[in-house]
């Protein structure tokens, strides 16, 4: 499989602060690559780089493996943008401004595909193309780049946050162009932060985390990474151990419910409920202890990507919640990363 | 009430540098207009030749007020007033938009309607708030006058005139911010019923009577369908009359009135004028970024070469006028000596006229550069430069319609002038002065230009203010340089006062060559750091 953006210990600065600190990134061909992160992680730098519009302060950036700010124009004829915050001229009109942008991308004036392929996707963004550029909605402005970037054909996709102000029913009409172009084998850098969207749409996902990636792989290979949650319900597991009388109901479950389960950890029985957490990996191994009990209202849930997400930015949220997930993670995080040093 | 007085606190302080600006400027007019009269018509007799010469000339009154006589006072306000009040008016119209069509554009006028101060409020906050910038500048005005010694009345009279017609356009801006969509489309309805009403009041004017002794004339009905007419036939130091000023107030009340009226007819963000529905599709000619640097250009750049048309004119029709008042005066024979450099009179009207045709032509290179900074921060540039577009083509389309644009100037200029020398039956060789004057105007014009896309590729930030102050400083230093008696060294560093004249005997190519050297180094250098520079990240 070919790579088509490749970058190694990326480093740019603006002044003093460090905006990318050595970032590693490798897209490979036909891939919907997902880019993670939240606002001031680096993803927009890293983008800006690519797309030739910044230079690296040192570090490697290709590709197509070609260099994105000496052979800026040469790359762009092959790339398609769509920016998180798109501006567009106040005094053209929105069809104007797909027009110009498609055109200066390589459609020609009176190029029938072309014209189709516009008409299908303002039909389908319903989006009015008349209006000035002023006049128009966050959303609607990002509809003008979308549209532009999805009628006329590339070979990679760079999407910056692209749905930031779509509503639920055009975000579906973003995903379904998004299937379409990979169906045709183009590939897609596709930044966000909203996290079902890259869930849905990605086959492989990169975390970045002040100005480095933290983690990267598939999204099984995320998960294995992880600790499976399971949970039952507590009264049936106490039931069944003896007849513990209500006053010690709390304590005695607690030491009763998780007898015998091997290698868990974070055991606790809140709400009626016993939960503990296991490596995604060992799962099996403790389902026959768990049969053996007859629990009723047996829950095993895979880590979201949300959870994903949190272990590598719960500190950043600081309330209560948030350092839960991370004490449960954050080791596991920390010994990772000192391994890759 | 405490509602208001928050919305009218925040106005204040939004605009507190605008108008201190505004009417400071207003008030610096004014005693700049009283120290040129006293300096270049000190006695009564200069200044009598001037009315008669007017009188004779009646297209003068186009660009200046009502003569009421030749004393001293008088006569500043025949040559200013109509100015004070155009101050008066720009300030009041923009701000009546900026404070009411702007805001709901925005929305931010929605976020203030959902509180208590609700829909009314914050349009009575924008009417008081003009009226006080209006009585500020009326008094600073008066002031200006009085504290130079001239008559306690009049001078009141003189700031009230002003003021008076800016109220009548704070109307004209809130109801014109009603009627339209958005504030660009307002302001530019404030605008041109603003130059509109100034042109009939001067025409109206120009169609009028003189007095017998020619020092005096009677407006003709034309005049008073304009506010502006209604200023100056209060005719301040001579009659000092109250009664026409009334009528600016009334119509200052009638248009708040309406504007009150249409507001609560409409939705927030209605208007009654829905904008124009924009194209379809781009035209053939959207397809580059040259095409579009000039689509985003050409509406301004239209305005500059009208302008340059139109000073042409003058360079050439008023040599005469002037002709015939400078030999009377001795202090405009030889403010003109001074900057034609050794040319007849007429000679030197068109270096002077054509020195403002170089600052227009600067000015409209100046401002297609400075787009080129307004869609990096915008962040349009980002998009275009995201396509199969180098930055060194991008910025060179910018270079390009700019060079065009001070070409059009200065060939609308050239035109003008040879339209001028044909409608008076002036001295045709005149047209070639102007040719010549208008090639080198346009080698000056360039310069800006490449100085400009300089600063842009290494100061991008200075972009907008740099470029603007040169063509100020140039402008200044170029024609104000020989009034001043400033060296000529100092004088020669503006490249609009170096460029080649025509001479009794040919054609003086002065600095020529050094400004087609700074064109061309400036403009491979620019280029050349264009290929090295990232873009700016929007802001």
């Amino acid at each position: 499989m070919t790579t088509v953006i490749r970058t190694s210990d990326l480093v740019k600065r603006y002044g003093r602060t460090r905006a990318l600190d050595g970032l590693d990134l490798e897209v490979d061909a036909g891939q919907v690559h997902g880019f993670l992160g939240p606002n001031g992680a680096g993803k927009s730098t890293t983008i800006r780089i690519l797309l030739g519009l910044a230079r690296a302060s040192s570090g490697v950036a290709s590709v197509f493996d070609a260099h994105p700010w000496r052979d800026a124009v040469a790359l762009h004829r092959r790339i398609a943008y769509v920016p998180g915050d798109v501006s567009v001229w106040p005094n053209l009109s929105g069809g104007e401004a797909v027009d110009f942008l498609a055109r200066l991308r390589g459609a020609a004036h009176r190029d029938p595909g072309y014209r189709a392929e516009k008409a299908r996707l303002v039909e389908a963004f319903q989006f009015d193309p008349r209006k000035k550029g002023r006049a128009y909605s966050k959303g609607n402005r990002q509809k003008v780049a979308l549209i532009a970037a999805f009628a006329v054909p590339a070979e990679l996709y760079i999407l910056d946050e692209p749905t930031s102000g779509l509503d639920p029913l055009m975000e579906l009409v973003f995903r379904r162009e998004v299937a379409r172009v990979r169906a045709s084998g183009a590939t897609v850098l596709l930044s966000s932060h909203i996290l079902s969207e890259v869930e849905q749409l990605c086959d492989r996902v990169s975390i970045i985390r002040a100005g480095r990636v933290v983690e990267s792989g598939t999204l099984a290979e995320l998960r294995h990474l992880t600790r499976t949650e399971v949970s039952f319900d507590a009264g049936n597991a106490a039931d069944a151990a003896d007849g513990t009388d209500a006053s010690g109901a709390a304590d005695a479950s607690a030491d009763t419910a998780f007898a015998g389960l091997p290698d868990i950890h974070d055991a606790a029985v809140a709400d009626g409920r016993a939960r503990f957490t296991v490596d995604s990996d060992r799962v099996a191994g403790i389902l026959p202890a768990l049969a053996s009990r007859n629990v009723r209202g047996l829950r095993i849930e895979p880590p979201s990507l949300e959870e994903l997400f949190l272990r590598h930015y719960g500190d950043e949220i600081g309330d209560g919640a948030a350092s839960a997930v991370e004490a449960s993670a954050g080791s596991s995080h920390t010994a990772r990363e000192g391994a890759r040093r | 009430m405490s509602a208001l007085g928050a919305l009218l606190g925040q106005r204040l302080r939004r605009d507190r540098w605008q108008l201190v600006l505004w009417v400071g400027g207003t008030a610096l007019l004014a005693l700049a207009a009283v120290g040129g009269v006293q300096q270049s018509y000190g006695t009564e007799a200069d200044r009598q030749e001037v009315l008669a010469a007017v009188a004779a000339n009646p297209v003068i009154m186009l660009f200046r007020g009502l003569p009421s006589g030749a004393e001293l006072d008088a006569f500043t306000l025949f040559l200013i007033l109509p100015f004070l009040a155009m101050m008066a008016a720009f300030m009041s119209s923009f701000l009546a938009v900026r404070h009411s069509r702007m805001d709901e554009e925005l929305g931010r006028a929605e976020l203030v309607a959902a509180t208590p101060a609700g829909r009314t409020a914050p349009l009575v906050a924008t009417v008081l708030h003009g009226i006080g910038a209006n009585l500020a500048l009326a008094a600073l005005v008066a002031a200006c006058f009085a504290g130079a010694g001239y008559a306690p009345l009049g001078s009141i009279v003189s700031g009230i005139a002003a003021a008076a017609v800016g109220l009548v356009f704070l109307g004209v801006g809130l109801v014109a911010a009603q009627l339209m969509r958005t504030s660009r489309g307002a302001n530019s309805l404030g605008v041109w019923v603003l130059l509109g009403s100034f042109l009939v009041c001067g025409l109206g004017n120009a169609l009028g009577t003189p007095s017998s002794d020619l020092q005096r004339i009677e407006s003709s009905w034309l005049t008073w369908l304009s506010p502006f007419g209604w200023a100056e036939n209060a005719r301040p130091f001579a009659d000092d009359a109250w009664w026409p000023l009334a009528l600016c107030a009334a119509v200052a009340v009638a248009l708040t009135a309406l504007a009150f009226a249409l507001q609560r007819l409409r939705d927030l963000d209605g208007s009654f004028i829905a904008e124009r529905a924009g194209r379809l599709e781009a035209p053939a000619s959207l397809g580059s970024p040259l095409g579009l640097v000039w689509r985003l250009a050409r509406g301004s750049v239209v305005g500059w070469t009208v302008g340059g048309l139109l000073t042409g004119v003058l360079a050439t029709s008023l040599g005469a006028v002037i002709d015939e008042i400078g030999t009377k005066i001795p202090a405009v024979e030889e403010l003109f000596a001074a900057l034609s450099k050794g040319g007849s009179l007429e000679q030197g009207m068109v270096v002077i006229f054509f020195t403002i045709v170089g600052v227009l032509a600067a000015c409209a290179a100046v401002q297609t550069v400075t787009r080129a900074r307004q869609e990096e921060t915008h962040g349009t540039a980002e998009q275009v430069l995201a396509a199969p577009v180098g930055r060194v083509r991008w910025l060179w389309a910018f270079l390009l319609v700019g060079l065009g644009a001070a070409v059009a100037v200065c060939a609308a200029a050239v035109l003008g002038a040879w339209l001028g020398v044909q409608a008076k039956g002036a001295d045709a060789s005149l047209a070639w002065d102007a040719l010549v004057a208008g090639a080198g105007q346009l080698a000056a014009a360039a310069v800006f230009l490449v100085l400009t896309a300089l600063v842009f590729v290494l100061a991008p930030r200075l972009t907008i203010a740099l470029g603007w102050v040169l063509v100020l400083v140039a402008l200044l230093l170029g024609m104000f340089g020989p009034l001043f008696g400033l060296p000529d060294w100092v004088t020669n560093l503006s490249p609009v006062a170096v460029t080649p004249v025509a001479t009794t005997d040919g054609v003086d190519a002065k600095g020529l060559w050094w400004l087609l050297g700074v064109v061309a180094a400036g403009g491979v250098l620019a280029l050349g750091l264009m290929r090295r520079r990232e873009l700016a990240a929007g802001d």
